[in-house]
Parts: C-alpha cells; sequence; structure tokens
C-alpha cells in the first residue's frame, strides 16, 4: 500500500516536471524566450575567436570562462579518487593476490602490446589539441587510462607505481593552481589569461588554455589509473 | 587589503596537491599543512571582514571575465561573518583531532586530514560564489568528502551511513542542477546579481519549479525535514570531530545557500512563509525525535537540525532583526553544538553502544569534561547567562515584533522538550550511580584546549553579547540590501 501510494506520487510529480521541461524546449537555437535578455553565451561565441582566438568555444568555456568550476571539477575527481583509496584502504590488507579466473590468452596479450602506444598517443593527442579539435583534457586522460586498464586485464602482474602516480597527480594539481595564481600576481584576477593568445587555429594559440588543459589530461589519466588500480588490485602496495 | 577572496579557495587546493608530495619526504606535514592553511585563513578573513566594515563589499572577479560573463566570488559582512565563523571552527577541529590517528599508518591520516580541509574548502566555497553552477561544484566537494568522512571507520555502520548519505546527495546534485537547467534556460545567465536582477522576466510557473528543486536540493544540505534521514546517522558514525565539523561548518553552507536564493535571488513572496513552515516541522520533528535517542551523538544530531529549524523560523520572519536572530542562533550554534559533540564522544569513549546510559556517575571521574559538556547543554537550551539566551530572546522579540505569537509558543513549548532532554543527560553524569565497568578516557591536551576556548567563548558571548553585536547588524543588513548586492556585482570591475 505504502508502495503504490509512493509511486503514485512520484508519477504525478514525474508528469507536472516532464511538462514543464517539454515546455523549455531544450535544443532550439534560441530558447531564451524573451527579447529582453541578452543570454551570456552569444559573449562567450564571440569573444572564444575574438579575444581568446581558440576554435573550440567548448574549451573556451570549460577552461576560460568558467575555468573556476572546472578547478572545482577536477577537485571533485581528486576526492573521489581519495575517499576511494580511503574506503578500500583497510581492505586492502586482508584481501590476497588479484583473483584471475583464467589468464589472457596470448592473442590478447601481444595485441594489446601492440594498442598500448597508440592508444596513449591517441589521448595525449586529444589533451594537447584540446583548444583545436573535439576533446580536450578529460576526454584524453579518459582515453590514456582505457589504455592501462587494457594492460592491466591482459597481464596479471602488471604493476602501476603508486607513487609515480600520486606524483604525476600532485604536480598536474599544482600545474593548474600555480597557472591561475600566476594570471592573479600578472594580470590581476585568479586564472586570468597572461599569455600571448597567438594565431587562431595554431597549436600555439590560447594562451593559458592549452598549459591547464595538459594538466587535467595527466591528472584524469593517473587519477582514473589509480582507481583501476585500487578496485582491480586489492592486495595493493603498502602506500595505497 | 592583505589578500582576496580567492585565497581561501586556491591556497586550501594549492596545499591538498601539494601534501601528497610533501608527505613522502616528510610524513608530519600531513598533519601541520592543514593547520597553517586553515590558520591563515583565520587570518584573512578576519582582515578581510574588518576590511568589509569599514569599506563595503569585495566583489572578485575570476578569469578575467566581469559579471555577469565570468564567475565572481563575494565577500561582504553576511558571507564575511559566514566565513571566519567556519574557519575558526575548521581550525579548532583541526586542533581537537590534530593527534587523531596518530598511532595508524600515515596513510590514513593524510587521507583524513585532507578530506578535513576540502569540507572546510567547499562550504566556505559555496557562501562566498557569486554563481549558481561554482555553488553546485563546491556542494560537490562539500559532499564527497562528507561522504568519505562518515565511512571513514570502514565498519558496516557507518558505510550504510556513508551511502545513505550518498544517496541522498545524489539526489541533491540531480535536483539542484535541474533547478540551474531551468533557470540558465530562461535568464541566460547564471550569475546571483543578474539572475536576481531577471528574475521577475521569468515565467511564473517556471519559477515556482526551480525553487521548489532548490529548496529540496538545499533542504537535504540544511538538514531540513524530512530531507535530513541521512543527517543522524552520519552524525553518530563519523569520526567525532567530524560530526562537530558537520554541525559547525556543513550545516552553516546549506542554510546559507537556502537564505541566499529565498531572500536574493528569488521574488517570490510566499517563500518566507515555506521556510517558518518548514522550519518549525523541522524543529519540532527533530526534538521530539531528540528525546526518544538513546544514543548520545544521535540525540545530538536530531537536537542539532532542531536548531538548524529555528534559524529558518528566524530567517522567515523576514524582518532586520529576525535575521539578526538567525545569525545570532547560527553563531552561538557553531560554538556550542562542536563543544557539546567533542566533549559528549569523550564521555563515551570507551563504551561500544554510545549509550545516554553509559554516562551514569561519569561527573566524578572526569569532571572537567562533564562540566564543559554541561556548560554546552545549559548554553543550546538558553539558560542564562550564557550565549544560548541572548540568540533565544533576540529571536523570541523578533517575532513578537512582527506579531507571530502562535510560533512563539511553538517555540517556547519545544524549547522546555529540548531541556528536558539535555538536563536528563546532565542528570545522568551528575547524579547517577556508576553502574557500567567503562574506563574513562582522559582528553589528549589539544583536546582540553579546544574545549577550554569554546566554553569561554560561550561565556564571553553570555556576558557580553555585545562583543558580538555590530558584526551580526552588519551581516543582517547586508543580506536585506538585495539592491546593492547586485548593484555591487554587476558593476565589479578588475581591480
Amino acid at each position: 500500500m505504502k508502495k503504490i501510494l509512493v509511486l503514485l506520487l512520484l508519477a504525478v510529480v514525474g508528469f507536472y516536471l516532464a511538462g514543464t521541461f517539454f515546455d523549455i524546449g531544450f535544443g532550439n537555437s534560441h530558447f531564451v524566450k524573451n527579447d529582453a535578455i541578452k543570454p551570456v553565451k552569444d559573449i562567450y561565441l564571440q569573444q572564444t575567436v575574438q579575444e581568446l582566438k581558440v576554435s573550440n568555444a567548448v574549451t573556451s568555456i570549460v577552461v576560460n570562462f568558467r575555468g573556476f568550476d572546472t578547478l572545482g571539477e577536477v577537485t571533485v575527481l581528486f576526492l573521489s579518487v581519495t575517499a576511494l583509496g580511503s574506503i578500500l584502504y583497510k581492505k586492502r590488507h586482508h584481501v590476497g593476490e588479484r583473483s584471475v579466473l583464467f589468464s589472457a590468452s596470448s592473442i590478447v596479450t601481444s595485441g594489446s602490446k601492440l594498442l598500448f602506444p597508440a592508444i596513449v598517443l591517441l589521448g595525449a593527442y586529444v589533451f594537447i589539441h584540446g583548444h583545436l579539435s573535439p576533446g580536450g583534457g578529460f576526454q584524453g586522460g579518459v582515453i590514456i587510462a582505457t589504455g592501462f586498464l587494457l594492460m592491466l586485464l591482459a597481464y596479471e602482474n602488471y604493476s602501476v607505481s603508486h607513487n609515480g602516480l600520486s606524483i604525476v597527480e600532485s604536480l598536474a594539481g599544482i600545474t593548474f593552481v600555480g597557472v591561475g595564481l600566476l594570471g592573479f600576481m600578472n594580470g590581476g584576477t585568479f586564472l586570468q589569461n597572461f599569455l600571448p593568445t597567438g594565431e587562431l587555429n595554431n597549436l600555439f594559440s590560447g594562451g593559458i588554455i592549452p598549459i591547464i588543459y595538459i594538466a587535467v589530461g595527466f591528472k584524469v589519466a593517473a587519477e582514473l589509473t589509480g582507481v583501476i588500480y585500487t578496485v582491480l588490485n586489492e592486495k595493493g602496495e603498502q602506500n595505497g | 587589503m592583505v589578500g582576496t577572496p580567492v585565497l581561501f579557495i586556491a591556497i586550501p587546493l594549492l596545499a591538498a596537491f601539494l601534501i601528497p608530495l610533501i608527505g613522502m619526504v616528510w610524513k608530519e606535514s600531513v598533519r601541520i599543512i592543514p593547520g597553517l592553511v586553515l590558520a591563515y585563513l583565520l587570518v584573512l578573513a578576519i582582515n578581510l571582514l574588518s576590511y568589509v566594515t569599514v569599506n563595503g563589499p569585495i566583489v572578485e572577479v575570476i578569469a578575467g571575465w566581469a559579471p555577469p560573463i565570468g564567475i565572481n566570488l563575494v565577500f561582504n559582512a553576511f558571507s564575511g561573518f559566514l566565513v571566519t565563523i567556519m574557519v575558526f571552527m575548521g581550525l579548532l577541529v583541526w586542533l581537537y583531532s590534530y593527534r587523531f590517528k596518530s598511532n595508524v599508518e600515515y596513510e590514513a591520516a593524510r587521507k583524513y586530514f585532507l578530506l578535513l580541509m576540502m569540507l572546510i574548502t567547499g562550504s566556505v566555497g559555496i557562501v562566498l560564489t557569486g554563481d549558481i553552477f561554482n555553488m553546485f561544484v563546491f556542494i560537490e566537494i562539500t559532499s564527497i568528502s562528507g561522504y568519505a568522512l562518515t565511512a571513514f571507520y570502514t565498519g558496516r555502520d557507518s558505510a550504510e551511513a556513508s551511502f545513505k548519505y550518498l544517496m541522498m546527495g545524489s539526489i541533491a546534485s540531480v535536483m539542484l542542477l535541474l533547478a540551474i537547467m531551468i533557470i540558465y534556460s530562461q535568464l541566460g545567465t547564471l550569475n546571483m546579481a543578474d539572475v536576481a536582477s531577471k528574475m521577475h522576466l521569468m515565467d511564473p510557473k517556471l519559477k515556482a519549479v526551480s525553487f521548489i528543486l532548490f529548496v529540496i536540493a538545499l533542504g537535504i544540505e540544511a538538514e531540513v525535514f524530512p530531507l535530513n534521514g541521512w543527517a543522524p546517522d552520519a552524525y553518530a558514525e563519523a569520526p567525532g570531530p567530524v560530526g562537530a565539523a558537520f554541525s559547525g561548518i556543513v550545516v552553516k553552507a546549506g542554510v546559507y545557500a537556502l537564505i541566499r536564493y529565498t531572500y536574493t535571488i528569488f521574488d517570490l513572496s510566499g517563500a518566507f512563509n515555506l521556510l517558518i513552515i518548514i522550519g518549525l516541522i523541522t524543529l519540532v520533528v527533530a526534538e521530539v525525535a531528540a528525546i526518544r535517542q538513546e544514543k548520545l551523538k544521535r540525540m545530538l544530531a536530531y537536537s542539532s537540525i532542531g536548531q538548524m529549524g529555528l534559524v529558518l523560523v528566524s530567517f522567515g520572519i523576514g524582518t532586520k532583526e529576525g535575521v539578526f536572530a538567525a545569525l545570532f542562533i547560527m553563531l552561538n550554534h557553531a560554538i556550542i553544538k562542536p563543544l557539546l559533540f567533542f566533549s559528549g564522544s569523550y564521555l563515551v569513549y570507551h563504551s561500544k553502544k554510545k549509550m545516554i546510559s553509559d554516562v551514569d556517575g561519569i561527573g566524578k571521574l572526569a569532571p572537567l569534561t562533564s562540566i564543559l559538556f554541561t556548560l554546552g547543554a545549559f548554553a543550546i537550551v538558553g539558560l542564562p547567562p550564557f550565549a544560548g539566551f541572548w540568540s533565544k530572546l533576540s529571536f523570541l522579540m523578533a517575532a513578537a515584533d512582527s506579531n507571530m505569537l502562535l510560533v512563539i509558543g511553538l517555540i517556547l513549548s519545544v524549547s522546555v522538550v529540548e531541556l528536558v532532554y539535555y538536563m536528563r543527560v546532565v542528570n545522568r553524569i551528575f547524579f547517577f550511580k556508576r553502574t557500567t565497568s567503562l574506563l574513562t578516557r582522559r582528553p589528549t591536551f589539544n583536546a582540553y584546549v579546544v574545549m577550554i576556548i569554546l566554553g569561554l567563548m560561550i561565556l564571553v558571548i553570555g556576558f557580553y553579547p555585545d562583543s558580538v553585536s555590530m558584526y551580526l547588524h552588519n551581516a543582517a543588513n547586508s543580506l536585506f540590501d538585495k539592491s546593492q548586492y547586485i548593484h555591487s556585482v554587476l558593476t565589479a570591475t578588475i581591480q
């Protein structure tokens, strides 16, 4: 009875919420209906090309206009990894070897050896060109982490240095905040661009945007690899 | 000016990323650095607060894009006041737990202090930010640290508490995101001041929907009934100092967010009555639940929820006196509740189930801790001459000025309930015969220092309430002056 009531209540709430969201008309090119309002998105699109000389508007919004949010999101990921480590920490002392049902065939092992450098290269390409083409630090980092996942699945005793990962992670984080603080000292505000923006569509353009995205790429790659390694290899090292 | 508001975020983040590196060569640094950071932030907060009192609000532009294009931080009398309390309480929680886990591995200590520092940073960020999506990010930072700290003891109960908190928190995140989406789709901006100035252009139906979504989402953080199911478990299962941090810091951020939305961003006239109603329900339900608790920390948790209900009622009165009283209650609660959590967790330190009955007759064995607990209990129920008396008095006066007699009657009768369950514990501490053979635990030196500082603050505010009333008045005025908030943000330039 209670469950039916809850379901009914949810259905009513859901119906009205869905109705509201259909009214808004997401996906239309001009969904801000009132003409008196000038949405900030127009400024973003205009300034991305004119001021920042970046051809990927998403990147310029994520890293520059709303870079502070991205710093927060990077911290959220960092905290999640720390939290996962602190919860799995006690467990890892009890659990023994990684449980492997059957070892990978030679096709998988030799294939992943071939694929691994290519995957890492693709990941690096995606985050280095984050300001020119679709993708960026988060996506590139995830691609690199999948490369490590492949290696961990193919080789039972493949190990990643936990200290190495946390050094990469820390240095990348320090680079992000450090670039922000440099902007603070040079230009006046936190995360402000203080480098020349260069030419549109060049690799060296966009000021601090590529630097931050490369740092984010390294950070995400190291963190996600750490997560995979922690969950997969519960034995772990002392210094997890 | 000695610094700018962005340092409240940048310095702890820099430290959080540095700690793993420095920790590799110098292990003690994982404990020391968070303390140094918090001490620096306290100095910064006090300096900025005195600057703001004289010169008006500081609006800090980030990434060189003036509002409404970029993100901005606002440090005015209201947010500055809350930030100062939060950072101060953070420093005390750090000092209290400095020896925490000293006998265990470096790794656990590193994670504990890192998460604690980020919990405080997230809460400070919620208060400082002037952008609704940025607030979402800081709420995420706070809640993720909160989930991890709740589950820190990795037992079954703490895992359950943390999971509950995680589920509620995730629902809150989704609701918040939906509400932000509606606002952005209608007004094309995310800056709080800009949203507030354009709010009258929004379709009333969508406005109401997004407001309700905001109230649900932030109500989970602010522990409003019926969204607070996670709170008693989390308080009871988390390590002692974390419970104190939740009640002293995190809840304050949740309440701040709720208030910022009702007072500044939305212009709904019914919102104030809604605050009174949800506040009253929260207060009554929590206090009635508290009297039935058998575990000490759960009782304190319900009492904390009840106090937040009182704060919401007080904000809902909608006058300057009401806001003054609400801020006063928040300040007192931030001081008193951690004292109760700190001393309470020592009173039941060796008890497995942490029952209230385990404190029987402990007054003779641990006199100082018991006296400090009693001081906190007297102060929170509002006995004169302690700090809680003045905040409750100013609340009653504010309610009386607005002719809310029913509210006054209800609050007074609930106060009696509060008095009963606190006095029951105090009575057990001093006048019952000790029946258990449990040992008592002497607090560490740091814990004594922290508890005595809090006790002294209760007495100082109790005897000289004027020492804080100037800051409270400034904060209340600054919350009320909506047009000045909008003006100061939208005309902000890069300094």
